[in-house]
């Protein structure tokens, strides 16, 4: 407490702080501004195309870390792809501009978080009930009117969770901030410099002082949630995508929907490109002078260079399996009993979202290395359990908030109906709630999938020789400069992320 | 789904039972790169096959806290790599176990700790490196001070100076020389706010550093010798010049860990690594120049007898140094960094 005293009393740490909470606020703004109307139109539009790219839009969380910002870098950064197109196109003589300070943050950000409300907003779309819009229009309602009055505030449990998704995920973010803030500081850089430095008090004071932030924008979500609680029932099948009358539209509808997903995949696209460039050859130019497949070979040569990604997979299908039941077991509590235990369990599971990654791993290594089970401390650093269940927690925020935003939607009288007719509960969670509940536990478990086959920041401070992820596979090859393995690691691990994300998120549409 | 999880799962389970064998692991926390481990793991290996050697690839600062957080349990035997004064905090915190190796004799005072806690295997050596497709060998600045001129406005980029023991080093040298000559630190800041102004970016990693250098986002930088050559070897166009006022000497450490589960095996590995046969080989292979003292010259290969012919050893009081390097970078960090030169 002296220590948070300390931090406070320091006003480079409380502007820290704000910069902090405007960058979440704002990633909270532009991710609902791009991820919103995507859903919309993929959902509420036939075009050529739409089914593979309305799942190809959601493959940004599936860029894996540190590689991905290579990616960024070569397409966006000051002498990557975009940056020499243009400035070969108006004939400049330095670089247009630079990928650095708040704006750049927010790009990272905004990029990498939409999908949250694309998925999220998706979900809760497939599963709108059209009886309402009906009967707006029926009573004269014009289609902006249904849109505002009707279908927006349905989707509003849907939003509040994807927006405190969004506010925790950037609020802990450390990447984005650290390679491209500059001199622009939040204050995960801040405890970053304190620890880096060696002064471990000053680093509690401010991990402190950032998981009270989190706490309190959690609070305040919940307060304005609250009043949104409400089930809403489903009458009928959701409405199909619908093909304009209008040419005008469904071109643009086409036009729009491709040229966004392929400014979204544009990355990804990057990424492929540089996993066939061979080591140092790309300077200058402004296009990869040689290709070949020598990267691919390295890393196919040697089993234990395929032993991380056999590792990845496995462990990220256990914790999401794990973080998937857990959460929907405790937001199945949570819904049932309103009172004080309820919201409790809500705050238990929100919280490993509010601890900085790097403190909460070295909480769990320290909590793990002792065997004391009446305190439920197991031993599990040395084994390989520890970084599943490191992942497992980590992922509970997203499945168990998924699985209450499906919950809170759910109209009661249909359990009470099959109540009636005398099925067990058991029954009744098997062939009522869970079917209805489906997409939405599916958007979180296909994210928690996407985190833990991607995760860095838990893995680096808790893999041991026989749990060696990915991830560390891409920094040993990237301090190697070996960029283009380290590219084709990165494109294995999108691919794996983008397989295993078409199997579990996308049969939402079919789910009915 | 589940019938495919479990069959991943047991895949991955035979895969690691697999790898269980009668030797006796040694676990060694490094932030060397592979280049370096994989080289020592498969040589040592071959002349001790009960041995098995697993080292796990972090950055220094990594190593600390995981040592801190698994003191009730320590996982690690040997922690192999990182400037001796990062050693000598995690001593203070009873983190390392005293070990005397056969060369610890060969090894200056001032590269070891109290109570053979820890020994100089390695000497880092900062360096002013240019990327020569962009700068001549003649162009290229020749001392610190020669970062100050204009026409590095903007070209200059340097690593994360809180991140970095290179950085660290050279900051501390530029400081204590301040001290020791004007009796304040007022000069050596203002040097720094200087540089600051110059600094065209603050980069995370030495992997970006590296990127960005290649691609001509910036012309020169500080780095070290060792990196330096093992890029030029792998084809990037990156020349060096050591300071002409004096390089100041990273100890690079190694130490057995407090608790180490296979201590037996990590003293045998440890003994190893400082002795003949790996000095050696680690200067060949992969541009490392020894701590031990005791080396006849042509023990090293031409590179390294040139470097250090060429190099001149700055005169840094380094008890001091270790003493305020972290209130001189908080203070830089508060006052000095992006504030270009306005202090």
């Amino acid at each position: 407490m002296a220590r948070l005293g300390e931090v406070l009393a320091r006003p480079d740490e409380l502007a820290a702080l704000g910069r902090s909470l405007w960058i979440s606020l704002a990633s909270v703004a532009l991710s609902a501004a791009l991820g919103v109307p995507l859903a919309f139109l993929f959902t509420r539009h036939e075009f050529p195309g739409r089914r593979a790219l309305a799942a190809l839009v959601a493959l940004p969380v599936a860029l894996p870390p540190l590689v991905g910002v290579i990616a960024f870098l070569y397409l966006y950064g000051e002498s990557g792809l975009a940056a020499r197109a243009v400035q070969g196109l108006l004939g400049l003589a330095g670089a247009p501009w630079r990928l650095t300070g708040p704006g750049a943050i927010l790009l990272v950000h905004a990029y990498s978080m939409y999908v949250y409300f694309y998925l999220f907003t998706r979900a809760a779309l497939l599963r709108e009930d059209p009886s309402l819009a009906e009967a707006a229009a029926v009573l004269g309602a014009g289609r902006f009117r249904t849109l505002v009055r009707i279908t927006l505030p349905a989707l509003g449990p849907a939003l509040a969770g994807a927006a405190v998704l969004v506010f925790m995920t950037s609020l802990g973010s450390f990447s984005a901030p650290y390679l491209f803030g500059g001199s622009f500081r939040v204050m995960t850089t801040q405890i970053l410099s304190s620890k880096q430095n060696g002064d471990l008090e000053h680093a509690e004071g401010e991990t402190a002082l950032l998981v009270a932030a989190a706490l309190g924008g959690l609070w305040v979500a919940r307060r304005l949630d609250r009043r949104r609680d409400r089930p809403v029932g489903q009458h009928g099948t959701p409405p199909a995508p619908r093909r304009s009358p209008r040419r005008a539209v469904r071109v643009a509808a086409a036009v729009g929907g491709w040229a966004l997903a392929l400014l979204l995949l544009a990355p990804h696209a990057t990424l492929l490109l540089l996993s066939f460039v061979p080591p140092g050859s790309w300077t200058t130019e402004a296009f990869p002078p040689v290709f070949a497949i020598g990267n691919y070979a390295a890393l196919v040569s040697s089993a234990e260079r395929l032993r991380p990604v056999v590792n990845s997979l496995w462990m990220a299908a256990v914790a999401t399996a794990g973080a998937l039941a857990l959460g929907l077991a405790v937001a199945q509590v949570a819904v049932m009993r309103r009172g004080r235990l309820g919201s409790v369990l809500e705050w238990l599971m929100a919280l490993p979202w509010a601890v900085p990654g790097t403190a909460f791993a070295f909480a769990l290594a320290t909590t793990f290395s002792v065997n004391s089970p009446l305190t439920l401390r197991f031993l599990l650093i040395g084994t390989p359990w520890i970084l599943p269940l490191a992942y497992l927690v980590r992922a509970l925020p997203v499945t168990g908030g998924a699985a209450l935003t499906g919950l809170r939607r759910l109209d009661p009288s249909l359990a009470e109906a099959a109540s009636s007719l005398g099925a067990s509960p058991a029954r009744i969670f098997r062939r009522v709630t869970l079917p209805a509940i489906a997409p939405a536990l599916a958007a979180g478990a296909s994210l928690a999938l996407l985190a833990a086959l991607g995760d860095f920041v838990l893995s680096i401070v808790l893999y041991g020789y026989e749990t060696r992820p990915i991830s560390i596979e891409i920094l040993s090859a990237l301090r190697l400069q070996e960029t283009g393995v380290a590219a084709a690691y990165g494109v294995l691990l999108a691919a794996a992320s983008a397989v295993a994300f078409l199997l579990f998120g996308q049969e939402q549409g079919s789910g009915g | 789904m589940t019938t495919r999880h479990r069959s991943l799962l047991v895949l991955a389970l035979s895969l690691s039972a697999a790898c269980h064998d009668a030797r006796t692991p040694v676990v060694v926390y490094s932030p060397h790169g592979r280049d370096l481990l994989q080289l020592f793991e498969s040589t040592y290996e071959q002349a001790h096959p009960e041995v098995d050697v697993r080292w796990l690839d972090m950055g220094s600062q990594e190593v600390v806290d995981r040592l801190r957080s698994e003191r009730a349990n320590p996982q690690a035997d040997v922690w192999f790599g990182a400037p001796a004064t990062l050693f000598a905090r995690a001593a203070a915190d009873g983190l390392l176990a005293p070990y005397r190796p056969s060369w610890a004799g060969a090894i200056p005072a001032t590269s070891r700790g109290d109570g053979d806690l820890y020994f100089g295997v390695f000497r880092t050596l900062p360096v002013l490196v240019f990327n020569s497709a962009a700068v001549s060998a003649a162009e290229a600045p020749a001392d610190w001070d020669a970062l100050l001129d204009p026409q590095w406005k903007g070209r200059l980029l340097i690593r994360d100076p809180m991140a970095s023991g290179v950085l660290r080093t050279v900051f501390g040298m530029v400081l204590a020389r301040s001290l020791a000559e004007t009796g304040s630190t007022d000069r050596g800041f203002a040097w720094l706010a200087r540089l600051d102004a110059q600094t065209k970016e603050y980069v995370a990693n030495p992997a970006l550093l590296h990127e960005k250098l290649l691609r001509q986002e910036g012309a020169v930088t500080i780095w070290e010798l060792t990196d330096t050559l093992l890029e030029r070897r792998r084809g990037a166009p990156f020349g060096y010049r050591f300071a002409s006022s004096g390089t100041p000497v990273i100890d690079d450490a190694i130490a057995l860990v407090a608790g180490a589960p296979h201590a037996e095996a990590a003293r045998g590995f440890v003994e190893w690594v400082g002795g003949l046969e790996a000095q050696r080989l680690a200067a060949e292979q992969v541009f490392r120049i020894p701590a031990r003292t005791d080396l006849p010259p042509e023990a090293l290969p031409a590179w390294a007898r040139e470097a250090l012919a060429e190099m001149r050893p700055a005169e840094v009081d380094g008890k001091l140094v270790a003493r305020e390097i972290q209130g001189w970078m908080a203070t830089w960090d508060r006052t000095v960094r992006g504030h270009g030169g306005d202090r």
